[in-house]
């Protein structure tokens, strides 16, 4: 597998506006956009953030973040944010990892993994020879990752092996449903690895022991103080942790269905228990008419048939959301531009960033403070969840500051609604319409998505029209 | 002997004189060859659950009102019908008219059978609709009408007749499902583990336990007699559902003496401990129990659920009546429906116990007075029966008074404020002088864990009771009837409806209704009748009025929802004067209306609580968007995890 040169190779020309052609068919148009590489140029004095770079890679449904941070006087530090790919993966997931030890040098500043899902770290496992070749400074991790605190590590072993188990029963069930819920188990997992394990063990083998160097390791929940490398607090940038929330209680909010499941409920397999022998059974006819008199026994069986799956899919979806909400939810700021990056934060982590306890109780009816003022001030925000409904509530985009920047990586097709077009449309509206979608470019086998629209002009792709979307900072 | 009144009266032939006066005897109109119908029917039960085993009164017969039933059991008001949607088949039916069960009270206790299994589902549904329509006053019917209007329809029947479904589902869940019209019980294998008193991997049965059936059963209550209850239109809702739910199976604990008596023993009178003290006292010298008499239990009147708790891994009952200790900080944080409501069912229940104390006082001092000391002597016989007489009549004082509080609860939108206040109203009504202080101890109770009242102007009794509507402020509703206790005759309901529907249209602005918003139905309407302290029959009726009005979601998401505003009424039917029956007149307009603060706030839920884009529509489980399911509790859902 060849990753694309020319890319890399061309030099940028910083005045040049783009043009104003949109990417819609950007593969047959290759004098559109610019080639982009490592920016290089030193900060300006006056402060300006010129030179921070968001790249976002198309890999199909699964966030790929490259953050490049400009430095005083030497090259650019760069900070990797999540690289997975789950649903719909369409196979460029190496050549994204290529491009991007070509455009670093194989070296990282800071790595940060927000969430264990398989689409935000199956890139770890599946170019684990890559990344074997990079230097990495520092990784942070959500709280739930640290392997010396017991408590994260029952919860999240109980959690994998329930959407192992849950993974197996779908795929018996064998409908169009079923295995779409087994996907979205599946994506707990990563799925089972050919050497045994699942692949996101092998994805978070990586993250932990899998690069050239010995990494530093942080364990991050909402409010701690995160330690960036020298390099970049040198460089200028600062971060902050809003996330995850790891108060019981509101790690509670996923519900007892949750609590519950991660007992040990899941022992219970479908098939397996036989209450009663067969010297019990009999049909309908062993039942006396007025049985039916409310609804005949084939309304009955329908029904009651009917009532068995949907258990199980809110136990997976319950197990999603609780996957989602561990994200590490960190903003970032370099010269006064602010960038948030939430994972796949789902509603229980948000409502505690956003009213600072469970919404709709005494005192957390309204946006805090100091939520407000972040959101007022974000100049950037990498969209959540895939622009899935629940990961960016209404309060929070309705808080944000009118013309930030929006960077959302999707995938049709791989969930029913999502993206959920009435949130981007919101979004939208927000930032002035400057929001990216990954699949606005092509990759070497797909084209971008019609139905997508067209890439806003504030953003750039490479002159193969191929890849990865940067934004860059002014 | 000559009876010529008689002769007068016989229109048959009069040639036969003779013959006649010879059997002439007056017709016997007392004596009767026919076998008198018994009143109850007794089955054997479990008091708890199958982990409980011979424990004091486990095994105990429930008294269920006499019907003649046909295999399933399958009568007027219950169905069972035991399909087993996991194993796809149906469980033989039990056949209570049996003469091999008749002689014995039905099937012993026995978890390998699953037509045990059904007779209990049967005789606790049928006990815990028995103790509602006592408290109630009236005959109670399930839910008659669809949820939604995008709904399948309700089929025929179905106002009088639940289903009830033993072994649903292979799943740690029972729940009541409106779309099957019945209550359906699952069945799970117990934690491997941890299963507290279960073998590990027992096949756990959800139908065998008490609580949850009485749980499962009230839910359907309510179902039937409040439309929207199950509308989460706020946090309380759901909350509420299942409170009131735990509330019912918690105070049905308190009616079974026998083993009332024995935690009386154990608790030294003092019946809300947690624990039980062991049979035998541990030994001076010795550093634990050293049989298993020895080991104090938990104190199963308190708990709900035993069994499945421990099944599931939780070391104990699912649920108890004073989980922590009163403070105003959990109805801030808590927000899980189950937790939440734990919080209402635990200021019930210290108000209740705050009642038994204060009845039982007296009976402690005069057994202090006597030389007694409870601290080390056994409680006496004697003492032990006035005392559970006292928790029993208090238990099932505070039940008729929660039960009686849904019928003054407004129609939609309910909150735990809302729900003290119907409490308090309901026993002013029901006990005007309150000589113990109930409503005292309620509101107190309440107060303590930071349940507070919109609207009401101060915590204080005056304030919370609903205000009364002054006499003639508001036309009277003539042409309503009230029927009697057993119920209305279809041409009886069919005019009330008309009435109602015609008062709400002409006077709705009275009501508080902004008639330009939309229609108002008359949802339902009960009568109801009590004895009043003097030995007075009061009359009423409640009705539910509620206004649809569909309102958009806006920003928050596509679509719209159901946006309800509505009036609870209490009307009263005076006592006849000489001439005439007094038209019946409102006194009590309890009222959820529309205000723009309210719309935000329920939109705001809805959409926060992701309605406004359905999870299920999303996945493609359900139809359209224009779907109402999903502004419905699932009990599937939210009891998955209880």
């Amino acid at each position: 597998m060849s990753p694309k040169k020319n890319s890399a190779s061309k030099a940028r020309s910083k005045k040049a506006k783009a043009p104003a052609k949109k990417s819609g068919k950007a593969t047959k148009i290759p004098s559109h956009g610019k080639s982009t590489s490592a920016p290089t140029t030193t900060p300006s004095s006056n402060g300006s953030a010129q030179g921070l770079r968001v790249r976002m890679f198309r890999v199909g449904f699964g966030d790929f973040f490259l953050l490049t941070v400009p430095t005083a006087n030497g090259p650019s530090e760069h900070v990797l944010i999540d690289c997975g790919v789950h649903a719909q993966d369409l196979g460029s997931i190496r050549d994204a990892v290529d491009q991007m030890a070509k455009d670093c040098g194989s070296k990282l500043t800071l790595v940060v993994m927000t969430h264990r899902h398989a689409d935000h770290i199956s890139g770890f496992a599946t170019c684990s020879d890559v990344f074997s070749g990079f230097t990495v400074e520092r990784v942070w991790m959500p709280w739930f990752e640290d392997p010396k605190n017991d408590t994260a590590m029952a919860f999240q072993a109980s959690l994998t092996a329930m959407a192992n188990d849950l993974s197996m029963r779908f795929a018996a069930r064998g409908d169009d449903s079923s295995l779409m819920l087994k996907d979205m188990v599946d994506n707990i997992t990563g799925g089972p690895a050919a050497a045994g394990g699942s692949k996101n063990q092998k994805a978070l083998d990586v993250l932990h022991n899998g690069f050239k160097n010995k990494a530093d390791h942080d364990y991050y929940k909402a409010g701690d103080q995160p330690v960036l490398p020298k390099s970049l607090s040198d460089a200028g940038l600062s971060a902050q942790i809003l996330g995850p929330p790891i108060d019981p209680k509101l790690i509670s909010q996923m519900t007892k269905v949750s609590q519950q499941y991660l007992s040990e409920q899941i022992e219970t397999d479908d098939e397996g228990v036989r209450p009663f022998p067969k010297a019990f059974w009999t049909d309908r006819n062993g039942y006396p008419s007025d049985a039916f008199r409310i609804y005949d026994d084939q309304t009955i069986t329908r029904l009651i048939d009917g009532a068995q799956p949907n258990l199980l899919a809110a136990r997976a979806k319950a197990a999603d959301n609780t996957l989602n909400n561990q994200s590490l939810v960190v903003l970032f700021s370099f010269r006064g531009k602010n960038l948030l990056f939430a994972g796949d934060a789902q509603w229980g982590n948000w409502e505690n960033f956003l009213y600072g306890g469970a919404y709709g109780t005494p005192g957390h009816t309204e946006l805090t403070e100091n939520a407000k003022s972040i959101l007022g001030k974000i100049d950037f925000y990498k969209v959540g969840h895939h622009g899935s409904a629940n990961a960016t509530p209404k309060d929070a985009v309705a808080a944000m500051r009118l013309g930030c920047v929006g960077m959302c990586s999707t995938q049709i097709h791989a969930y029913n609604q999502v993206p959920r077009e009435p949130l981007l449309d919101a979004l939208r509206g927000r930032m002035e319409g400057q929001l990216a979608r990954s699949d606005q470019v092509a990759t070497q086998t797909s084209k971008a998505e019609k139905t997508a629209g067209e890439l806003p002009d504030q953003f750039k792709i490479p002159a193969t029209g191929e890849l990865f979307i940067d934004y860059e900072f002014k | 002997m000559k009876r010529p009144t008689m002769v007068c009266e016989e229109v048959g032939d009069q040639g036969d004189n003779g013959k006649q006066a010879q059997v002439s005897a007056p017709p016997d109109i007392y004596t009767s060859s026919e076998i008198p119908t018994p009143s109850e029917r007794p089955l054997s039960v479990y008091a708890f659950d199958p982990s409980a085993g011979r424990l004091v009164g486990n095994y105990m017969t429930a008294s269920v009102r006499y019907e003649a039933v046909q295999p399933g059991p399958v009568g007027e008001r219950f169905a069972v019908i035991d399909y087993d949607g996991a194993n796809k088949t149906f469980y033989q039916p039990v056949d209570l008219n049996d003469p091999r069960l008749l002689i014995r009270g039905g099937l012993a206790p026995s978890e390998s059978d699953p037509r045990f299994h059904q007779q209990m589902a049967y005789a606790v549904a049928s006990e815990t609709l028995q103790r509602f329509e006592f408290a109630l006053g009236r005959r109670i019917h399930w839910r008659g009408t669809r949820r939604s209007a995008s709904a399948d329809p309700v089929p025929r029947g179905a106002s009088r007749c639940l289903n009830l479904f033993p072994h649903a589902l292979c799943q740690a869940n029972a729940f009541y499902s409106p779309e099957a019209h019945g209550i359906l019980f699952g069945y799970f294998r117990a934690s491997r583990s941890n299963p507290g008193s279960n073998l590990p991997g027992q096949t756990v049965f959800t139908c065998l336990s008490h609580d949850i059936i009485a749980h499962e059963t009230t839910h359907a209550i309510v179902d039937g007699i409040r439309s929207f209850f199950t509308e989460p239109t706020n946090i309380d809702v759901p909350a509420f559902h299942e409170a009131f739910a735990d509330l019912a199976a918690l105070f049905s604990h308190f009616s079974h003496k026998e083993f009332l008596l024995d935690t009386l023993e154990k608790t030294g009178g003092r019946l809300f401990d947690s624990r039980l003290k062991p049979e035998l006292a541990i030994s001076p010298g010795s550093t634990g129990a050293v049989i298993q008499a020895q080991i104090g239990k938990a104190n199963p009147l308190v708990a709900l659920a035993t069994q499945f708790g421990e099944a599931v891994g939780l070391r104990g009952a699912l649920r108890s009546a004073l989980g922590t200790p009163p403070n105003s900080n959990d109805i801030n944080v808590k927000t899980e429906p189950h937790d939440r409501g734990s919080i209402l069912v635990a200021a019930v229940f210290d108000a209740y116990f705050t009642i038994y104390i204060r009845r039982t006082m007296d009976l402690f001092r005069i057994h202090r007075a006597g030389g007694g000391n409870l601290d080390h002597d056994d409680l006496p016989a004697p003492l032990a029966e006035r005392l559970a007489a006292e928790a029993s009549r208090t238990a099932e004082q505070f039940f008729v008074i929660c039960a009686r509080a849904l019928d003054y609860c407004p129609p939609v939108d309910i909150t735990f404020g809302d729900f003290l206040r119907a409490v308090l109203t309901a026993d002013l009504d029901l006990h005007p002088k309150d000589p113990d202080g109930v409503r005292d101890a309620l509101m107190q109770a309440f107060r303590l864990r930071g349940i507070i009242a919109d609207g009401a102007a101060s915590f204080s009794e005056e304030s919370l009771f609903w205000p009364k509507v002054r006499r003639d402020a508001l036309p009277t509703v003539d042409g309503l009837q009230f029927g009697d206790p057993n119920g209305l005759t279809k041409s009886e309901k069919d005019n009330n409806g008309d009435v109602l529907r015609a008062y709400a249209q002409k006077h709705g602005d009275l009501l508080g209704f902004d008639r330009s918003l939309g229609k108002i139905q008359a949802l339902s309407f009960h009568p109801m009748f009590h004895m009043g302290e003097d030995g007075r029959l009061f009359v009423d009726m409640v009705a539910e009025l509620v206004q649809t009005v569909r309102r958009p979601f806006g920003e928050a998401g596509s679509g719209t929802f159901p946006m309800r505003n509505g009036v609870t009424l209490l009307i009263s039917q005076d006592p006849p004067t000489a001439d005439e029956r007094p038209p019946p007149r409102i006194r009590f307009v309890i009222a959820k209306l529309h205000s723009a603060e309210r719309e935000d706030r329920v939109r705001t839920y809805y959409a926060s609580s992701g309605r406004a884009i359905s999870q299920k529509i999303e996945s493609g489980e359900v139809g359209e968007a224009g779907d109402d399911a999903r502004f419905q509790l699932d009990f599937g859902l939210l009891h998955a995890g209880a």
